[in-house]
């Protein structure tokens, strides 16, 4: 899987949890706003129902106050009196209040206006009936009421049933709203914690398929290590044997080439005491011709034991003859010690290392004490600071540093006091030593050079094939290192080895 | 009464077996050399054509061996000779390019008398052949016993 895909189903992960955030946020909103609006029209319902308690109750006073004004006119009894006041005392708060609570409506207004007036004028009927009765004008007071009584409770009771109508009215829409509004607020509670469980679902899908990917990629991952390790095994094997096939070729063919080697060599010196024998030969009848033609040699001016003098002619050709014979010869000299070098490092090539525990300042030691008596010739001193101990192979180690030793005493300015500095120190797992010395440096343009089989850099002054980095090279490349050298012309030399602290027979090699 | 010792020299390399033979006559040393360039021709004078070798029952050799032939390698006629009943007592000295250890042990193991390795420098060749030689006039060889 890519990692496209993974980031785009992380984003989507995100993206449906702070969906789902939103939702359940909106939902509680939501809710809160419906259930205050649900209170709401609620309370504007029982309002409704407060408001038709208080038309009653204002049209009960008055039924009482008129009941009681009957009572009176019928018995003339004070008690009726009582009640009546009382009654009246009790209409006017009633309509007040009516009044109050129906502020909400402009119909209302108008209507609890008009209840006032007629209530009042069915008030003021009935106090002039009191009033006439109490000057004994009974039947006056009596038809006044029976008159009265028609039109003015007629009109309370319209005016009521209008109010009444008004809040019915009301009281169906704000019914209707509450059911609504509650109605809402289910539904939205409901389809939230449809989409919040959805989005939940969703999720867990999702993060299965994520966990189902990355178990996935895990297996995966561990076969690929188990495969990549299988690879380095396989390749290392490759590697080795190449190698191996290498240095066998190398073998071979310096053995096989020293073979027409022997034979150069022998017939050349055979030629060369050919020449000798051709030469005084040469020499004796050039001068036994010369004697023929002029004077008899003397007796006993002859002697057989020294060779004859030759002509300068003659001389001149035994000479040529020399020179190209010598020519032939130190070439195979230099041949053979090329082939010789490579047999040499193709030996060391094949040699087995044996890891051991090295102290490596004491070896190190024990290199300079063999090369004192030429570092006290040409007045060099020697510096060892402490060394990482490592675990190696004695006999590498004491190569790489008595060649890196050798070279820095062998190309030192001349005139100057050498100065040779071994160092030391440990680097993640890795020990790393520097050879310096102050000599005649190297090129940087030779650096490379220098490691390669037969090359030298700088002026040829010195005995040498060419063979010492290239072998210090190739052992610490065996032993799993590195080598770099750091130099200027004129200013010294650094040479950086940089070796395991423990051996590792996977890569180094194996012990026997 | 025994013949005078044969040298047998098995060299595949003709100069080479031409500087030997010339350098061991310097030392004066006259035996008869028999040459051979291949294993297989050497191998079938030594062992004749049965392969028992009772042909040189009453004949006394000194053997010079190259270990690279071109046929065979000349451990494996080295170990051929010093299992043969009528060969084993012959000396054989080893002449060959090759300086390995292990290659140097393997030939005294099987029973080599002698191992040289052919240096380049003539000089060296020379001075090494012409002991040889001087080793073959003083050595006494072994007629192979009945």
């Amino acid at each position: 899987m890519t990692v496209d895909a993974a980031r785009r189903r992380t984003i989507w992960q995100i993206a449906l949890l702070a969906a789902g955030f939103v939702v359940l946020v909106a939902i509680s909103v939501a809710s809160i706003l419906l259930v205050s609006k649900t209170r709401e029209d609620s309370s504007w319902v029982v309002h409704t129902v407060e408001v038709e308690n208080q038309i009653s109750t204002v049209l009960l006073e008055v039924r009482r106050a008129e009941s009681a004004t009957r009572g009176h006119l019928l018995t003339l009894q004070q008690q009726y009196l009582d009640e009546y006041d009382a009654a009246v005392a009790k209409v006017a708060p009633a309509i007040n209040k009516l009044a109050a609570i129906t502020t909400d409506n402009a119909v209302q207004i108008e209507n609890s206006k008009r209840l006032r007036e007629v209530v009042d004028a069915r008030l003021a009927t009935l106090a002039r009936s009191i009033d006439l009765a109490k000057q004994n004008n009974i039947p006056r007071a009596t038809a006044l009421q029976s008159d009265a009584n028609r039109a003015t409770t007629n009109q309370v009771a319209d005016v009521a049933n209008a109010m009444r109508a008004e809040e019915d009215r009301l009281f169906q829409i704000r019914t209707a709203t509450a059911d609504r509004s509650q109605l809402l607020a289910a539904i939205v509670t409901t389809s939230g914690s449809a989409l919040v469980l959805l989005l939940a679902g969703i999720s867990i899908y999702l993060i299965r398929q994520s966990a189902n990917a990355r178990e996935k990629a895990e297996q995966q991952l561990r076969d690929n290590n188990a495969n990549l390790e299988s690879t380095v095994e396989t390749r290392t094997a490759d590697l080795r044997e190449a190698n191996e096939e290498i240095q066998r070729f190398a073998y071979i063919v310096s053995h096989d080439l020293r073979s027409p080697l022997v034979n150069i060599m022998g017939f050349t010196s055979e030629l060369e005491e050919l020449r000798t024998d051709i030469f005084s030969r040469i020499a004796r009848y050039s001068r036994a011709a010369a004697t023929e033609l002029s004077l008899p040699v003397p007796v006993g001016e002859s002697d057989p034991g020294e060779a004859p003098e030759l002509q300068a002619e003659d001389k001149q050709l035994s000479q040529d003859f020399s020179e190209a014979l010598g020519f032939i010869k130190s070439s195979i000299g230099k041949m053979d010690r090329l082939i010789t070098a490579i047999l040499n490092l193709t030996r060391e090539g094949r040699r087995d290392f044996h890891p051991v525990p090295i102290e490596t300042r004491e070896l190190i030691e024990t290199i300079i004490s063999s090369v004192a008596h030429q570092a006290s010739e040409s007045n060099t001193q020697i510096r060892v600071e402490p060394l990482p101990n490592i675990v190696s192979d004695r006999l590498a180690l004491e190569q790489i540093f008595s060649n890196l030793i050798d070279n820095a005493l062998k190309y030192l300015t001349p005139g100057i006091p050498g100065d040779i500095q071994i160092k030391g120190r440990y680097k993640l797992g890795f020990a790393v030593f520097e050879v310096t010395d102050n000599g005649r440096g190297i090129d940087p343009k030779d650096h490379k050079r220098i490691f390669d089989l037969f090359r030298r850099a700088g002026i040829q002054d010195r005995q040498g094939q060419g063979i010492g980095l290239a072998h210090v090279r190739a052992l610490v490349r065996r032993m799993g290192g590195t080598i770099n050298v750091t130099s200027e012309l004129h200013k010294g030399s650094t040479f950086t080895v940089t070796l395991p602290t423990q051996w590792n027979f996977g890569t180094q090699g194996k012990v026997e | 009464m025994s013949l005078p010792v044969k040298i047998v020299m098995i060299e595949d390399d003709e100069g080479h077996a031409r500087l030997i033979e010339r350098n061991i006559r310097r030392s004066g040393v006259n035996n008869e050399i028999i040459p051979f360039t291949n294993g297989t021709d050497a191998v079938k004078y030594l062992f004749g054509s049965d392969g028992s070798g009772v042909n040189h029952k009453d004949q006394a050799l000194l053997i010079l061996l190259d270990l690279n032939l071109p046929d065979m390698t000349g451990i494996d006629i080295l170990k051929r000779i010093k299992e043969n009943e009528h060969l084993k007592y012959a000396p054989v000295v080893v002449l060959t390019t090759t300086d390995d250890e292990q290659e140097i042990r393997r030939c005294y193991e099987l029973g080599c008398n002698v191992y040289i390795t052919k240096p380049v420098n003539y000089d060296n060749f020379a001075h090494a052949i012409r002991q040889l030689g001087l080793f073959f006039s003083v050595i006494k060889v072994s007629p192979v016993q009945p």
